[in-house]
């Protein structure tokens, strides 16, 4: 595939994940990579990805992430801002640390990463597409930060869209339950892991949990001339959850 | 709240139209509760708030004479609430059309025609002054899907959309429309539901099943039809004079929050 062929792109967040899948998506469609994250460069990272340490929180980073993208790539034309960490409290568990750290990456990492991009888009256009949540709509409990911070990701997506076409394209993907090394961890945690899951499939009409390369398809799509069309969306891919009432009596 | 306003409720005698009823005699309105029957779906005798209508909202003709009753009588219309409705348990691939075309006709058709027809007497209540609402009766389900009830869910949805529709046209006229959504009410037709197709996998006894559905809420209960009246009973009064076009999810917080996996 060569839909993004000679098209510069930041995954943030790319090393693990959906990040990862992301970023593999982008590649095999012909984008040059430039993917970051607060630790080292990750061991099995094909030599042609440029990796750049930062932590997005930071503005000072951001710019550098940006700037040594375009430095090894030219004009950087597809941002995926899909950097974020959960936290699991109330509002009244939450600490100011909790805070600072959780928006600090959900909410100010992807300002910072817009911000930072926006200008040294090149007059072709480019396309930002931002990680939301099915829990910035609808709320998963003592997720009370998490499911704000993916609030402000979708009105931010509407309002960057607005502000920045017709040059720029912003767009949002809403992942529902993707099994990551996160979620199969809490999974393990469960009083009986495989009832557990089988009643997580149970709530899906899909009849499976997602996976990484789910969200990466339509990402993918949404960064490609084939959505030249599409701004200021959000996109839930959940198979289905959503779709259906949180009461569910066949699951008694 | 409602002193000297004029009222017609369609579903008058099912458990939340019968709630609306006493709760709008209770602010002093004049209440006609339009319904099949004197006791709808309650049982024989167990009250009788405000004056019975004979009238099925599939027959044209019932409504017409319903609404020249009211003429007749009080001479205009200040409040209809669209309350009739039915459900049907079953995927589209075992709906028949009979089916379908019935549940539409009541839950969708019977709303266009009672507020096409209540209109010119709701007109006369506007231009006395008052402002005159009509409020339907959506559900949550208009927005997203309880399985095996496909026609049920789309008719809900087309409520909704033609509540903003009629907002939309007769704002102008002084004429507010609104939808109410409600979630689980405990009524005749819920508990119909989980004695049918609705029941848990678990089997156990309705009481059972109440108790797990309580628990799957926010707040911990199921609605009450008086529930449903207080919003109705505020949405009908002044105090909403600048809310129309909109849709009130009423169901404990069910809604907002995403199904929750049993670990």
């Amino acid at each position: 595939m060569t839909a993004l062929a000679g098209k510069a792109a930041i995954v943030t967040g790319g090393g693990r994940g959906i990040g990862r899948a992301v970023t593999e998506a982008l590649r095999a469609a012909g984008a040059d990579l430039t993917i970051c994250g607060r630790g080292a460069r990750p061991e099995d990272l094909p030599a042609e990805i440029l990796w750049v340490q930062g932590d997005v929180s930071r503005a000072d980073d951001a710019a550098r992430i940006c700037a040594e993208a375009r430095a090894e790539f030219g004009p950087v034309s597809i941002l995926v801002n899909n950097a974020g960490i959960q936290i699991e409290k109330t509002v009244t568990e939450t600490t100011d640390d909790d805070w600072d750290r959780l928006i600090g990456a959900n909410c100010r990492g992807v300002f910072n990463m817009c911000r930072a991009f926006i200008p040294q888009v090149p007059e072709t256009g480019g396309s930002i597409v931002n990680l939301g949540s099915v829990s910035g709509e609808v709320a998963d409990p003592s997720m009370a930060i998490y499911n704000a911070s993916k609030g402000f990701v979708h009105a931010l997506t509407r309002s960057i869209a607005v502000d920045h076409g017709p040059r720029i394209r912003c767009n949002a993907v809403r992942p529902g339950w993707i099994m990551t090394d996160m979620a199969e961890a809490g999974f393990a945690l469960a009083h009986d892991p495989e009832r557990a899951r089988a009643d997580a499939i149970a709530r899906h009409p899909a009849g499976r949990l997602g996976a990484p390369q789910d969200v990466a398809g339509a990402i993918l799509w949404l960064v490609s001339d084939a959505a030249g069309f599409v701004t200021g969306q959000s996109f839930t891919i959940d198979g289905g959850l959503t779709s259906a009432s949180p009461l569910q009596p066949r699951l008694f | 709240m409602l002193q000297g306003r004029v009222a017609l409720v369609t579903g008058g005698r099912g458990g939340i139209g019968r709630a609306i009823c006493a709760r709008f005699l209770h602010e002093g309105a004049t209440v006609y509760a339009a319904d099949l029957s004197d006791h709808g779906s309650m049982e024989a005798g167990a009250g009788d708030a405000g004056r019975f209508i004979r009238m099925d909202v599939t027959s044209e003709a019932e409504i017409r004479a319903a609404m020249e009753t009211v003429a007749g009588d009080s001479g205009r219309l200040d409040i209809l609430v669209n309350a009739a409705g039915i459900e049907l348990e079953h995927t589209i691939e075992h709906t028949s059309l009979d089916d379908w075309n019935r549940i539409f006709a009541i839950n969708v058709t019977g709303t266009f025609l009672a507020a096409k027809h209540a209109l010119p007497l709701l007109r006369k209540a506007s231009a006395g002054g008052s402002t005159a609402s009509i409020i339907n009766f959506g559900s949550y389900d208009g927005f997203i899907a309880d399985p095996g009830l496909a026609a049920y869910c789309a008719t809900k949805g087309a409520v909704h959309a033609l509540t903003r529709a009629m907002a939309c046209d007769h704002g102008p006229e002084g004429i507010r429309v609104n939808a109410i959504c409600p979630g689980y009410v405990d009524t005749p037709m819920l508990r119909g539901f989980f004695s049918g197709a609705g029941s848990g996998a678990g089997g156990g006894t309705l009481g059972d099943v109440l108790d797990k559905v309580r628990e799957v809420h926010p707040t911990r209960s199921c609605g009450t039809p008086e529930d449903v009246a207080n919003l109705v009973n505020w949405l009908a009064s002044d105090e909403a004079r600048y809310a129309s076009g909109q849709l009130w999810v009423l169901d404990g917080g069910l809604t907002a929050q995403v199904q929750q996996m049993k670990f």
